[in-house]
């Protein structure tokens, strides 16, 4: 203890640690009626985090060549010790990324934290939520096996639809005129760097702002769940009175990060091939097209509204028309109220639109 | 006017293809028998659901011919051997199945060619051709020519091993839908699969018997490595329940050590 007081100190002098502790740790105060929700940001974190250090480890062994990379999954899987762990965490983390993220959305709506004056902070996220989904495109595609390559061919086939450009989109895509090994490079580059990049530079922004206005006060046990905020000028939402960050609420975003680990290493330990049809572990033949092709679980509603239309530019426009309502939502949603029970109209349109999904992901598994 | 026009054109060609994946390259003997009506155009529908289609065997590696040029494709000169005679269907097949061409000329059913003995066609068809099982041997096949009871010793004699081979055969693919590298273990079931079948073609349940011993030594082998696969999952999901035991048990004391601090304040 003596010397740790002596660690203290010595930072003490250079850093002005007690004063940083202060301010963002234990006299870093949130709304005594925060809940367990709002810790799924820190689950989010990491996830991302969990999935760049299982990224790095594949990076050791996988070979980003059409003709070697099938391979070099099989020998990660097979030969490297603890290989097929690490495979698995990846893959499962990725779906758990979406899976999470989505939830980390729904609670953000339904508790009204989007509203003014968190807009750009709904704006980042929503950019996250596209990236998160860009990421796990491109992943999909590195193992070079049948399902990569045909998913791959499709969801970069939907894209064509767009006027004009379409077709020099695709291209741009593939590299090419058909998913081939210059697809694979792109897809490499995309994955590893460029993206999970954009992803870090965009959680801190998210971070800064989330810091910079301060925590949103959850609608919930409270008599006025009105949104405080005036705009008539910059105010930080402090929470005097409030539960300290460290150590309160920190052991809260801990929990939740154990409870989401046991789930976790349920699935990677006893069915990671939930997220694996037969043809993942095909190795890529562009001569053979596989009977059914189907998106992961998170595409489905979009590859079934694809099929809906029966023109495909319609499709995609039908859900570039959702995506961009979705983004500009808090400049539509003016309301004060944040209480999901006072807003029927909200309430209506949000428990609709989640019923839309989850019904069009059912149809598109089954069809 | 003109970009319109392309993103009509763009918007047809969408509409108009059928599947989002680009074809594969059809050879001309395909484009041109499979849109023929009645005899001409049934090997085609035939062959798409044979092993040879599932492993890119096509109509050229048994007939011949030129399969890319359509005015060319059935020439002599460029290789095309046609429909073969009946005695000369072994020669025809044995071309790739060595082995067997050599064990059925040597057989009860090899001296009979000709002379209305069964030909390589007569059980395992000729573009409907499926992977060889123990359902070849059934009586209304062999009793064209004789009664089933002689098929029947053999059959049952190759019954206990078939299966065997069966099961090996789903424990394989089962792991290969795990990610496991089952290579080496397909090879292995492959080489033993081929030799045992091909023992039939020897018609003589005295040699299927003798031989039956050392292929099921090595089915014994291929057990071996499956069962040490099972091990090493089984080891997987013990540790995984550790795991996730770990975890709980993290989860509860984080969460009692926040309620005390919650307590505190």
């Amino acid at each position: 203890m003596v010397l740790f007081k002596k660690i203290a100190d010595w930072l003490e002098v250079r850093l002005g640690l007690r004063d940083l502790v202060d301010r963002e740790l234990t006299g870093y105060l949130l709304p005594r009626n925060i809940n367990a929700w709002y810790s799924l940001g820190s689950i989010l974190l990491f996830i991302f985090a969990l999935q760049v250090v299982t990224g790095i480890l594949l990076l050791i062994y996988y070979v980003p060549d059409a003709d070697r990379a099938f391979r070099s999954v099989t020998t990660i899987m097979n030969e490297v010790p603890f290989g097929w762990l690490i495979r698995m965490c990846h893959a499962v983390g990725s779906n758990m990324m979406v899976l999470i993220l989505l939830f980390h959305m729904l609670s953000v709506l339904f508790m009204g934290s989007y509203k003014s004056p968190r807009e750009m902070n709904w704006l980042s996220g929503f950019i996250l939520l596209n990236l998160v989904m860009a990421v796990s495109l491109t992943g999909y595609l590195l193992p070079w096996s049948q399902l990569s390559f045909w998913a791959t061919t499709v969801a970069t086939n939907s894209v064509g639809t767009i006027p004009v450009v379409g077709g020099r989109l695709v291209e741009f895509l593939r590299g090419g005129t058909l998913v081939g090994p210059a697809t694979l490079g792109r897809f490499f580059a995309l994955h590893v760097a460029v993206i999970p990049l954009t992803i870090a530079a965009l959680v801190g922004l998210h971070l800064f702002l989330l810091e910079r206005i301060g925590v949103s006060t959850p609608p919930f046990g409270m008599d006025d769940t009105r949104n405080a905020w005036r705009g008539e000028r910059f105010e930080y939402e402090g929470h005097p009175g409030g539960i300290p960050f460290f150590p309160n609420y920190l052991l809260q975003d801990l929990t939740s990060i154990a409870i989401y680990l046991a789930f976790f290493f349920l699935v990677v330990f006893f069915d990671p091939y939930l997220f694996f049809p037969k043809d993942a572990f095909l190795p890529a033949n562009p001569f053979q097209t596989p009977a059914h092709i189907k998106p992961e679980w998170y595409f489905l509603a979009n590859y079934q509204t694809l099929k809906i239309f029966p023109s495909e530019f319609v499709g995609l426009a039908v859900q570039g028309m959702a995506m961009t309502f979705l983004a500009l939502l808090p400049f539509v949603d003016r309301g004060k109220e944040k209480h999901p029970l006072k807003r029927p109209l909200f309430l209506a349109c949000s428990v609709g639109g989640i019923l839309l999904w989850l019904g069009l992901t059912i149809w598109g598994h089954y069809s | 006017m003109l970009r319109a026009t392309r993103a009509t054109v763009i918007l047809f060609l969408i509409l108009m293809v059928p599947a989002l994946a680009p074809a594969q390259e059809e050879i001309v003997c395909i484009s041109c028998h499979g849109t023929l009506p009645g005899k001409l155009g049934e090997p085609v529908k035939l062959w798409k659901g044979s092993i040879h289609a599932e492993n890119g065997i096509a109509c050229p590696s048994c007939h011949g011919g030129d399969p890319r040029d359509m005015a060319n494709a059935m020439k002599p000169e460029r290789g095309f051997l046609g429909a073969p005679k009946e005695t000369d269907i072994p020669a025809f097949c044995g071309r790739c199945h060595i082995g067997v061409e050599k064990d059925y000329l040597q057989s009860a059913h090899g001296k009979a060619l000709g002379m209305g003995g069964p030909t390589c066609v007569t059980c395992h068809g000729n573009h409907l051709v499926v992977r060889a099982s123990l359902d070849i041997i059934n009586e209304k096949t062999c009793s064209q020519c004789h009664g089933f009871e002689r098929a029947r010793i053999i059959r049952e004699a190759m019954a206990q091993t078939e299966s065997h081979i069966v099961a090996i055969d789903a424990g394989i693919n089962r792991y290969k839908g795990m990610g496991i590298d089952t290579e080496k273990l397909e090879k292995g079931l492959f080489a033993v699969r081929n030799r045992f079948h091909t023992l039939f073609h020897n018609v003589n349940v005295e040699m299927v018997k003798n031989e039956a011993v050392g292929i099921n030594a090595d089915l014994g082998k291929l057990d071996s490595t499956l069962a040490k696969i099972a091990e090493d999952l089984d080891r997987r999901k013990i540790i995984g329940a550790g795991a996730v035991g770990l975890a709980l048990l993290a989860a509860l004391i984080l969460y009692l050590l926040k309620r005390s601090y919650d307590r505190e304040e």
